[in-house]
């Protein structure tokens, strides 16, 4: 459930203060943010598992969209600093289903408003996400000119009775038919969505998946265990009794069968629940993971820049409506903290399989207090000798017994930035 | 004047209070436009569930030629009267007579659930007769049995009303079959009638005044009557109903309640007609409320007796016995998992509030070391449980936790000096040390079924699971019977009705009556968690059954408290045998797949919430378990 409660602050400015963390005049070299998200809320059909934001048949609405999204990234562009964009990544709701005349607009907005020369070198990573159905040679043609060199598609099962219990409404045949079609249009990195322990999927039901999904020999998977969010059709279905949630037991062997059989086919987990042959890592998402800066443009989209964390309001009419000097309504706001932010780093690089610099991490506990240096140092040695952590050099990674149970690590890493 | 008191009663949905309804109307006493569906019923939950809660008894006139043929009876003469029954003028009163003798009709509504019995009971003890009504599409059920038999019990003439013939699917000849074959009633006596659309209405209103009996005469000069109902109203406090057999009371007087033996001055006598209206005085045969600065229900007794106080009776009128609980269980605030709901003292303020005007359910506060503060109550039976949850819950405005409900067990100990002691206790945490037991008691029904004949042999399987004992089988269509059995109480109350819906398609109706405590081979089976035993949880039930029930509430258990960093034994034990186990594997997977994109904030506020809900789980203990995992054991389905 998002917060609503919080009042929205114009153009990036919380109250009480004067000056806008997010500016309309470029920010010193060392400050600029390097990575860009932008989320295009448009859906066919709202899946029953996704709690992302989106709205379902609005294409009146996207004409008004695109303008107003372009006046957006307008206005935060100089946060970049002038420097060449690292990741951009569009996400979504279902990008692919943004009409042509639409992205061609975008994608000049973004080549006059951002540089894009280290995506056009391929050195930059622009990654669109796309629904099998609607990714059509046409656009992605249209993508690969606007610089675009990685798509993500979302195939969630290759399993037609899996995909209806998930309302997904693809077909099965389509995904290496997109993949193609990407390739044939120059987009050379592309990665997979999976989703597993769908309620009545066997270990031999995801097998057949990850097979179907290897076959296309992607350099990336993501592959997610079916996590029931609060106020989606899937969980208000569980709760009904429409369907059975897979087994703790099961969910649980599927998730190390997962990293057994990607690995043996050379896509290691670099993080809990994504996996790439080396070098194929999401840089854009490593860019969240590792606490670096991004800016962010569209309904929903969440920011993080100047140790500032917000969101844009994740309603349509009112990211429309909202305008100053381009700047959207954003809520949820998180002025900078230092313990907050020690925390995100550690919850977050715990997940990670190059884990955390270990020094780095104490250091900048022991700033805010030798307390959460001493509590931090003591759950990472109970782990450690409970091997769910292991220390590779400097750093400390989770193990694959580890990543089973990171949330639990993370909490009392959190629980141990609270101290002092 | 011609005095007549009946009372309507009937299965439920059969049309009981739409005939008391329509019967107002047909005497004029309620305009059309006046008229609310019934009327009678006045609160909301009566209305939304169709049945009577509390007995109402209203008054009204009517003109009616004794003997008059069917073809004579007036149906739109207005009764020409005030509500006290005199004429405005002469000339009004000559005219009048001429369409026949006035007659005075008490009455008399009843609760339609047999948790009501006793005050069934008292209600027609109240009367000279019963109009005894069944659904013309329905048939004979359960409960028309059972209420036949308290009318006929009480000597009551009975007139055999068929309803809703207007009904497409109605057979009201059938109907009429079956009541003369399952209890005796010349199927040629039957009234048709549609409440509905009030075809049949002039006739069953002659037969009331031809046939029903008028009261008995006054056998002495002193006062006595009979209280049949009693209610609390904010404003007056307690209005009593109240019927009477000798002499006379009028306000002023100060009567005593010769059960309680406490005294009260009459400050308003009245009929509701069905507006209240206020009389001087109440005499022998005539209904009537009475107020008389009663605080709480808690000072009157229904089925007491009221004489005056200088001027007593030496005798009361027979038959007094205050209401038994049967059924117990406890009841705590209900929390969600942020700690936020209703606290203790809410529930308090709920509960005391709703006992002024049902003195027939007991509370007392307790405390559970897995739940908190609650209260103990105890009720007549299941409905009348499940009515004062949802009062609570819809009057009060409180959230509740329902406990498991238990019945009352009397349980016979050998003392130190080897007496013999008897003690009735409602909770199986009460239950002494089984090495000084000697016999423990439980309670017994007498329970009716009325079934589709092909689903016989399902419910007979039904009830000797239950280990109820067959008493008779009775025809009564050619499709259906009934079926009679003795089954104790502990083994109807959990889901012995909704499995009875479910065999016989919701066709199938019961309903019971406790005739009395028998002894059994009753055991206590503590439930075990993690080695703790767990007192909330304790259960009484037979032997026999001890393992199954045992091995079902581990299991519902096991389903219901998270697993832990370390593996948890749950067992049912008897005395110190372990009679079942199960086990809690050590949880192996604490994970979210997602990361929620760029949205870090979000993941940290859920990991925060969860660090902080691990504090609200009840700790038995190092185990936590959730509010739900209490509850679960209501539940006896099979997995």
């Amino acid at each position: 459930m998002q917060d609503h409660t919080e009042l929205r602050v114009i153009r990036q400015r919380p109250s009480g203060t004067s000056r806008p963390f997010l500016g309309s005049s470029p920010p010193l070299e060392s400050a600029a943010a390097r990575s860009l998200y932008i989320h295009i809320p448009f859906c066919s059909h709202k899946c029953h598992y996704c709690d992302f934001y989106s709205i379902v048949d609005t294409r009146d609405r996207q004409s008004r969209f695109t303008k107003r999204l372009i006046r957006e990234l307008r206005a935060i562009a100089p946060n970049a600093g002038g420097l060449p964009l690292r990741t951009l990544f569009i996400g979504g709701g279902t990008p692919s289903l943004l009409g042509l005349d639409h992205w061609e607009d975008l994608l000049e907005t973004l080549r006059e408003s951002f540089d894009l020369q280290e995506m056009r070198t391929g050195v930059g990573e622009f990654t669109v996400e796309c629904n099998p159905d609607t990714a059509t040679p046409e656009l992605l043609g249209l993508l690969r000119c606007g610089y675009v060199n990685r798509v993500s598609m979302g195939a969630q099962s290759f399993h037609a009775a899996h995909l209806r219990t998930l309302e997904r409404h693809h077909d099965p045949e389509s995904v290496p038919r997109a993949i193609e079609s990407a390739r044939a249009a120059g987009i050379g990195r592309q990665s997979l969505d999976l989703i597993y322990a769908i309620p009545g999927q066997t270990l031999a039901d995801l097998d057949r998946d990850l097979d179907s999904a290897l076959a296309l020999g992607t350099e990336h998977l993501s592959a997610y265990t079916l996590t029931y969010e609060p106020g989606t059709a899937m969980t208000a279905r569980l709760s009904r009794g429409e369907f059975v949630r897979a087994e703790e037991d099961l969910e649980a062997d599927m998730f190390e069968h997962v990293a057994r059989r990607l690995s043996s086919a050379g896509l290691i987990r670099y993080e809990v629940s994504n996996f790439a042959r080396p070098g194929g890592e999401c840089r854009h998402n490593m860019a969240y993971w590792r606490q670096d800066q991004w800016l962010a443009a569209g309904p929903s989209a969440s920011g993080h820049f100047a140790g500032h964390r917000w969101k844009n309001v994740p309603r349509l009419d009112e990211y429309l409506e909202s305008d100053d000097a381009g700047f959207v309504a954003i809520v949820e706001h998180e002025p900078p903290d230092a313990r907050r932010a020690l925390g995100e780093w550690l919850m977050t690089g715990v997940r990670l399989a190059e884990g955390l610099d270990l020094d780095a991490g104490l250091a900048r506990a022991d700033e805010i207090s030798p307390t959460i240096r001493a509590d931090v140092c003591r759950v990472i040695e109970r782990y450690a000798s409970s091997s769910h952590l292991v220390r590779i050099g400097a750093r400390i990674a989770p193990t694959e017994d580890g990543f089973l149970i990171v949330d639990r690590i993370a909490r009392d890493l959190l629980r141990a930035t609270d101290a002092g | 004047m011609n005095i007549r008191n009946f009372s309507i009663i009937a299965h439920i949905d059969h049309g009981k209070s739409t005939l008391a309804d329509r019967l107002l109307q047909a005497t004029n006493a309620v305009s059309a436009r006046e008229a609310r569906e019934q009327l009678l019923d006045s609160m909301d939950l009566e209305r939304e569930r169709g049945i009577t809660i509390k007995a109402s008894a209203v008054t009204v006139m009517h003109r009616h030629k004794p003997g008059a043929t069917s073809d004579e009876l007036e149906t739109d003469y207005e009764a020409p009267v005030d509500e006290a029954g005199t004429h405005k003028t002469k000339n009004a009163a000559d005219k009048a007579d001429s369409h026949g003798d006035l007659y005075m009709l008490n009455f008399i509504d009843t609760p339609g659930h047999v948790d009501f019995t006793y005050e069934v009971s008292r209600a027609l003890k109240a009367c000279e007769g019963a109009l005894l009504v069944v659904d013309s599409t329905q048939g004979v059920q359960a409960q028309t049995v059972v209420n036949a038999y308290l009318a006929i019990n009480e000597n009551l003439t009975i007139i055999p009303v068929i309803n809703k013939i207007d009904l497409p699917s109605a057979q009201p000849d059938k109907v009429a079959q079956e009541l003369e074959q399952v209890l005796g009633f010349p199927a040629e006596e039957c009234i048709y009638v549609s409440a509905k659309t009030g075809q049949g209405l002039p006739e069953l209103l002659a037969t009331i005044c031809d046939k029903l009996p008028a009261p008995k005469p006054s056998t002495m000069p002193q006062a006595r009557g009979l209280i049949f109902d009693a209610v609390y109203d904010d404003y007056r406090g307690v209005i009593v109903y109240i019927r009477m057999f000798d002499g006379s009371i009028k306000v002023g007087d100060k009567i005593r309640m010769m059960g309680l033996g406490r005294t009260f001055q009459i400050t308003d006598l009245g009929k509701y007609t069905p507006k209240p209206n206020r009389v001087p005085s109440l005499s022998a045969g005539e209904t009537g409320y009475m107020v008389a600065a009663i605080r709480t229900l808690a000072d009157v007794r229904v089925g007491d007796t009221v004489t005056l106080d200088l001027h007593p009776a030496s005798e009361p009128l027979e038959g007094y016995q205050p209401p038994r609980q049967m059924v117990f269980c406890d009841f705590y605030p209900a929390t969600d998992e942020e700690q936020r709901g209703n606290s203790f003292e809410e529930l308090r303020e709920a509960i005391e509030k709703l006992s002024l005007n049902d003195s027939a359910f007991t509370f007392q506060a307790v405390h559970s070391e897995a739940l908190g503060f609650g209260f103990r109550c105890g009720f007549l039976g299941l409905l009348h449980m499940d009515i004062v949850q949802e009062r609570l819950e819809r009057e009060g405005g409180v959230q509740v936790v329902q406990t498991a409900p238990t019945v009352s067990y009397l349980v016979t100990t050998r003392g130190k000096g080897g007496e013999l002691v008897e003690q009735e206790i409602h909770n199986p945490a009460d239950l002494p040390d089984a090495g000084v037991i000697e016999e423990i008691k439980e309670p017994i029904c007498r329970v009716d079924l009325i079934l589709p004949k092909d689903k016989i042999g399902d419910i007979m399987k039904l009830c000797m699971e239950r280990r109820g004992i067959y008493k008779s089988q009775t025809f009564v269509s050619d499709s259906r019977e009934m079926l009679s059995f003795h089954i104790p109480l502990a083994e109807i109350i959990y889901d012995f009705y909704d499995k009875l819906k479910g065999i016989t398609s919701g066709y199938g109706t019961m309903d019971y009556e406790i005739i009395g405590y028998e002894p059994d081979r009753l055991v206590k089976v503590d439930i075990l968690i993690n080695g703790d035993p767990v007192q909330a949880l304790a259960l009484i039930t037979h032997k026999d059954k001890s393992e199954q029930r045992g091995r079902q509430i581990l299991s519902k258990l096991r389903g219901q408290i998270p697993r832990h960093q370390f593996e948890i034994p749950l067992q049912a034990a008897i005395g110190g045998k372990i009679i079942a186990r199960e086990t809690i594997k050590a949880f192996r997977k604490d994970v979210t797949a997602k990361c929620y994109g760029g949205d870090v904030s979000r993941k940290r506020k859920l990991l925060e919430k969860q660090k902080e809900g691990k504090k609200r789980m009840k700790n038995v203990g190092s185990v936590n378990i959730p509010q739900e995992a209490f509850m679960a054991v209501l539940d006896t389905s099979e997995d």
